[in-house]
This record gives C-alpha cells, structure tokens and sequence, in this order.
C-alpha cells in the first residue's frame, strides 16, 4: 500500500524530468545538426523560471481552468503506463483507458486556447484536430493489433508477454504495426513534418499565441508530459518494455533521438498533404498489420 | 553556467534566468533586420546565450528595434510593446532609431525611439555588424545585474508624458491607455 502510494507520487516526477530534459536534448540535438553549439541542457528549465516569474494575463476563467485541466489529464495518463517495474495504477487499467484519458489534454488544451480570442488560435485548434483526425486512425489499428496478437488489453501483460519471447518490433505480424506506429510518431508529437498546428512562422504558434508568462510555463510542462507519454507507449508496446527504469528510459532516447532525425532533415507539410501522407502508408501498414494478425492467430 | 553561478541562481532566481532566457519578439522594422538571421543561425550562434526569436509578443521578453521607424511602424511598435508581459527589454539598434541617422529630415520617420517608448540599450552603426548583438546582449547583461535595465518601470512612472508624445506623433490613439492617467500628477 504504501510503495504503490510513493509510486503514485513519484512517477509523474520521474516523468516530468525525463519529458525535461527531452525538452532541452532536442534543441540541443537540432542546434547541432545546424552545426551549431546550442544552448545549455536546462535552457527549458531556465526559460520556466523565467516564465514563473513574469507578470501574465488571464483571458477568462476558461483559459486558466483548461490549461490545469490538460496538466491533469496528463498526469493520470503517466500514472497508467508502466515504465520499468514502476506501474502504480496499470493493472486496473490498460489500453482502453489510455485511449480515453489521452484525449483529454488536447482537448482541454483547445478549450483553454479558445477563450483567447486569436485568430490564429481558432486556425492552430482546427488544424490540431484535423491532423488528430488523421493519426488516430491508424493509431487505433495499431493498438488493435496489438491487443489481438497478445489476446489482452492490460498493458503490463503486453509487457510480460514481450519479456518472455521477442519485441514486438521483430516478431512477425507486429512489425509491421510497429513501423507504422513509429510513422505516425512526428504526428502525435507534433514535430516537424507535422508541426502544422504550431508553426511560427505561419501562424504565430498557433495555439500558444496568447499564451505567455506562468500560462507558458505550465503549456511547457503539459508538452513535456505528451513526450513522454508518447515515447513512452511505444516502448512499452513494441521494444518490450524494461525491467528497471533506466534501461527503459535508455530505450525512450533511442526512440525520441531517430524522430529527432526525422524532424530535422524534414520540411513542413500542408495539412491536407499530411492527412494524404498519414492516411496513406501509415494506414495501410497497420491494416495490414491488422489482417497478418488475424490470419496468424487464427 | 558556471559551477560559480550557483550561488547568484539560489539568490536572485528571476534576476538570472532573465539573463539566460531573452526571447527576442520577431519585428522587422527597416534594414537592420537583415543582421539578425546570421545570428541565430550556424554563423553566429545566438542560441548559446539563450536568445531566440519567439513568434508572438507574449512570449516575448526582448525587443529589437532594427532600423528607421516610420511613423505607421511606430504604432505597431507601441502596440507591440504594450503587449509585452513584464520585465522587459528594449535594445535599439542602427543609427536611424537614435536619431533619425540618414533619415534625419524625412517627413514620415520618427528621428528620438526614446521619447516613445522607453529604451533600455543602443547600438550605434549603420549598419552594426552582427557581433554588436552580442555585445550588446552582454552589456544588457550587465545592467540587469546592476536593475538599470529599468525601461518598462520608467514607462510605467511616465506613462502621461509617453502617452502625449505618441498622440502628439500619432493623432488620436485608437487603443485605451495602458495604466491609468491621473490628471494631478
């Protein structure tokens, strides 16, 4: 009773600096594939102190509720996901209900975004939602597969079973559930090539154009939280997961560093050409995924 | 930061990560902004020092005036300005916002930024080579250190009389004041 309450307590911190410090390792990975030096590693932990310390605005009670609300939601998420042998609320839970709670903080997020009245605003959340659109598809075929192939929807069995035998990722049908999984990755994170619904330079960062002071900070946190919730599934479904927490966050820099690679060398898409991109080669990988399953567990 | 930094971060938290974090708002105004994209890029690394351009001025806590004002720019500056959350930095850069440079007598620029807004920095030249951003940066640096880098508390304190040189520059504003007028004072 008492560990699973110190569990509670202390995976929403591990995550929130291991999303940190992502944070800061990806501006200092980009900087220097510009073959530049970059800033320090805690450049997002200063820039939040900062942020705490500024005066700030609010417009409206919606927008202070709604960014705490998306904070919430992203805590309950990483209290779901096992990461190492830390799993404090994942055996009354599983995949279902992560599919559920996910959803909450991009939701509340535009919510909280709407009260601001920006244009820009009202372009970033539909272009949010719009490429939602897309990457849940096949996202769910995927987490189907998944589910099917390993006749649960607890995740920690998906773990265990994994641990017994091989990786999903190199183990017949799933591989191809996995690939697709890691090409939808870029959409779910909302970098590079999908960065449609906060480009700066077209529509002022979108969502966060009214935000600024202890308001940024806290949407700072809350993109630090889908990181690592994001990275974190994937490890969790295809690499096997991990038996302590460092091999798993070892796991998570692997996974986070090649779709660094993958926002770097890449340009922004439009949103219809991502919604063509993501219903195409990512779809029909997981429905093939999907069909294999079926066959070979049949 | 230095192992010696330690101490001045326990002390003065929010007087040292305004050092390290200067989001500078993307605004061009004039030529100078033609300086400002070999310094955040691979040349002259800006990024080093914690200075990035952000996209909106709410997350904006420095502000480069590059280049001469013309009057329609300047109400957008004003504006721009106002948006900005506090404390923040103002560095004026290039001739023309100092004193009008070689456009000292046209009808349609602003010759003195500084009796408008409140300016915290200059940097003289025209144009400035991109290192004088850093040095520049440095020395801002330094008057935060020192809270001399007090442009938004004197524009807080004389609020009235920027107020009448904006309208006296602008006409009728169009936009309410930012802290309230008294009429006594």
């Amino acid at each position: 009773m008492v560990i699973k309450v110190i569990q509670i307590i202390i995976s929403p911190v591990l995550a929130l600096i291991v999303g940190v410090l992502f944070l800061g390792l990806a501006r200092k990975i980009m900087a220097r594939f510009h073959w530049r030096y970059g800033p320090p590693l805690i450049q997002p932990v200063i820039d939040m102190i900062r942020l705490f310390y500024q005066k700030s605005v609010s417009h409206g009670s919606m927008f202070d509720l709604g960014i705490i609300l998306s904070l919430a939601g992203s805590i309950v998420v990483v209290l779901f996901l096992p990461f190492g042998k830390i799993c404090p609320l994942s055996s009354s839970g599983g995949l279902l209900v992560i599919l559920y709670i996910m959803l909450i903080a991009p939701l509340s997020l535009a919510l909280s975004g709407g009260q601001g009245a920006n244009p820009n605003i009202s372009i970033g959340i539909s272009r949010k939602l719009i490429l939602s659109l897309g990457y849940e598809v096949p996202l769910l075929l995927v987490l189907l597969s998944v589910m099917t192939h390993y006749k649960t929807i607890s995740i920690v069995a998906v773990v265990n079973a994994q641990q017994s035998t091989d990786w999903a990722l190199i183990s017949f049908p799933l591989f191809l559930s996995g690939i697709s999984y890691f090409l939808i990755l870029p959409a779910i994170l909302g970098i590079r090539p999908f960065d449609v619904s906060s480009a700066p330079q077209e529509i002022s960062s979108g969502l966060m154009v009214e935000y600024g002071g202890k308001y940024l900070a806290l949407a700072t946190i809350e993109h630090a939280f889908v990181l690592f919730i994001n990275v974190a599934l994937f490890v969790n479904l295809f690499l096997g997961g991990a038996a302590n927490p460092i091999t798993f966050f070892v796991k998570m820099l692997v996974v986070f560093v090649l779709g660094l690679f993958v926002n770097a060398v890449f340009p922004r898409f439009r949103i219809e050409q991502a919604i063509k991109y993501l219903w195409k080669w990512p779809t029909l990988l997981a429905f093939l995924g999907l069909i294999m399953t079926l066959i070979v567990r049949r | 930061m230095d192992r010696n930094q330690i101490m001045k971060w326990l002390k003065a938290p929010a007087k040292m990560s305004n050092k390290y974090s200067l989001h500078a708002i993307y605004f061009c105004t004039g030529c100078g902004i033609i300086e400002v994209p070999p310094v955040i890029t691979a040349r002259w690394d800006a990024e080093r020092f914690g200075v990035i351009p952000v996209a909106t001025p709410r997350q904006a806590n420095l502000f480069l005036i590059t280049g001469y004002v013309s009057v329609k720019t300047l109400r957008a500056i004003i504006r721009t300005y106002e948006q900005m959350y506090e404390p923040k930095y103002t560095v004026g850069f290039g001739s023309c916002p100092i004193n009008g440079g070689m456009y000292w007598d046209s009808y349609n620029t602003i010759k003195h930024l500084d009796k408008y807004i409140p300016i915290d920095g200059w940097i003289a030249g025209c144009m400035p080579r991109p290192e004088a951003i850093f040095i520049a940066v440095v020395h801002l640096w330094t008057l935060i250190d020192k809270e001399k880098a007090n442009g938004y508390i004197r524009y807080r304190e004389n609020y009235k009389s920027y107020r009448r040189n904006q309208e006296l520059a602008l006409g009728k504003l169009e936009w309410p004041p930012l802290y309230p007028i008294n009429s006594s004072s």
